[in-house]
């Protein structure tokens, strides 16, 4: 260490932080209320009991419970797995999309889909590891509203260099899985009930929780993987994915 | 039970998976003035600390189910607090940088300065926090995790979100920043 770093050291030691605040009681006073808790997001609430309900018979169907995964598929960037029981279910009122910052306007490397057009709203979350772009479609005609994240359809792109990935877990047997092209490029599509998603980052958890997620189609567009959800059909999913253009 | 040898971040957290809360109260406690030091650092507000961390405590809890057994705790934690703080300081739109400042009297109550602090006059102190004040916002939070907090170059890419060989490189660029600032105040 140099005499520098020592200094700096030292300086830290006298620094005038804010005294910390006994957190301990509360935050077990809030673990011990959660599941009573009236939910604000009861819509959330309602989903995610039902998947754990779904979960649970599942269990309870064979004759030992198992977490094994019983399925797996796979995209640079991006990894499905069907497991019989759903990983921990986070609290419904803190299910929130986190998107990153919001983007003032368009940037030159985004891909918009043409079939969409400009998105109603976008976001960017840009770390050293890589570059998630996120657009947000309201709901409209022929874009319901999505159950899970209140929005029409969400259009993301991620570039980077390997270290993120999607991590899609599926309890439900209806959920299912079809591995398809589109155009050119590998492809995964999701449909028939909700899954769970959450990100990693270097093997470490990148959204601290994961969220219920409806049909999606995950597509490996070289160094992209660009993920799209809605409550839309396979078809619809296709061609927006095909539609993707330099915006 | 003062005899007791201290549980360890991997006991607490195996005993806190099996739904112990007292020992994840245990974790907090232990935990929680680093992972309030780390929120401060990124939102610029005690109060804004204050809710990212609790919220942070809680969602760990709730992803304790996917914390793969005998990896380190702090890493894992302070990933998921500063995501919370980030989330704050973006939702309220801050962006102005909070600055660092020393301790009116900082070896008030008959402490005993460390050896670090006693290389440290007030006036030269004063110089150096200046500098590092200075210092761009990716510089000074490489240093101020790094020296202020302590945390590892693992910890402290878990908390801003970077590689580790960022933390490296980023922390090696601002020490050369401060040496040439300090070099030109003196």
């Amino acid at each position: 260490m140099t005499e520098l770093e020592r200094a700096l050291v030292g300086l830290g030691g006298e620094l005038a932080f804010p005294e910390t605040p006994d957190l301990s009681e509360r935050v077990l006073g809030r673990l011990a209320l959660e599941p009573s808790e009236p939910r604000r997001r009861r819509r959330a609430l309602v989903l995610v009991l039902a998947v754990l309900a779904v979960a649970v018979a599942a269990a309870m169907a064979v004759p030992q419970a198992r977490t094994a995964i019983l399925e797996f598929f796979r995209l640079r960037g991006a990894t499905v797995e069907r497991v019989e029981t759903l990983p921990r279910v986070p609290p419904a009122t803190e299910t929130t999309l986190d998107l990153g910052r919001p983007l003032p306007g368009t940037r030159a490397d985004v891909l918009i889909p043409a079939a969409l057009g400009p998105p109603d709203a976008a976001y960017a979350d840009d770390e050293d590891y890589g570059r998630r772009l996120t657009l947000v479609y309201e709901p409209g005609p022929g874009v319901p509203e999505s159950p899970y994240t209140g929005v029409g359809i969400l259009v993301s792109e991620f570039l980077g260099e390997g270290a993120t990935r999607y991590v899609e877990k599926l309890a439900e047997a209806g959920t299912r899985i079809e591995r398809l092209q589109v155009g050119a490029y590998p492809a995964l599509w999701l449909e028939g009930g909700p899954h769970i998603v959450f990100f990693e980052k270097e093997g470490r958890v990148f959204e601290d929780e994961g969220r219920l997620a409806g049909n999606t189609l995950l597509v490996e567009r070289d160094d992209m993987l660009v993920r799209i959800e809605g409550e839309i059909s396979k078809e619809r999913a296709v061609e927006i994915a095909e539609s993707l253009e330099l915006g | 039970m003062g005899d007791r040898p201290l549980a360890t971040d991997d006991d607490l957290v195996a005993r806190a998976q099996r739904g112990d809360t007292r020992a994840y109260g245990t974790l907090v406690k232990e935990h929680q003035t680093l992972a309030f030091r780390t929120a401060y650092l990124l939102t610029g507000s005690a109060a804004d600390a204050e809710d990212a961390v609790q919220d942070a405590f809680v969602k760990a809890h709730g992803a304790l189910g996917r914390f793969r057994p005998g990896a380190p705790f702090r890493p894992w934690l302070l990933a998921i607090v500063a995501n919370e703080a980030r989330n704050r300081r973006t939702s309220a739109g801050r962006r102005e940088r909070l600055a660092l400042r020393a301790a009116e009297d900082p070896l008030s109550g008959g402490a005993v300065p460390s050896p670090e602090a006693a290389l440290l006059d007030a006036e030269r102190r004063e110089e150096l926090l200046a500098a590092v004040n200075d210092l761009r916002e990716d510089d000074r939070l490489a240093i101020a995790c790094r020296y202020f907090l302590g945390l590892s170059e693992e910890e402290t890419a878990a908390a801003l979100g970077w590689r580790r060989g960022t933390v490296k490189s980023r922390t090696s660029r601002a020490l050369d920043r401060l040496r040439a600032q300090l070099e030109v105040e003196a």
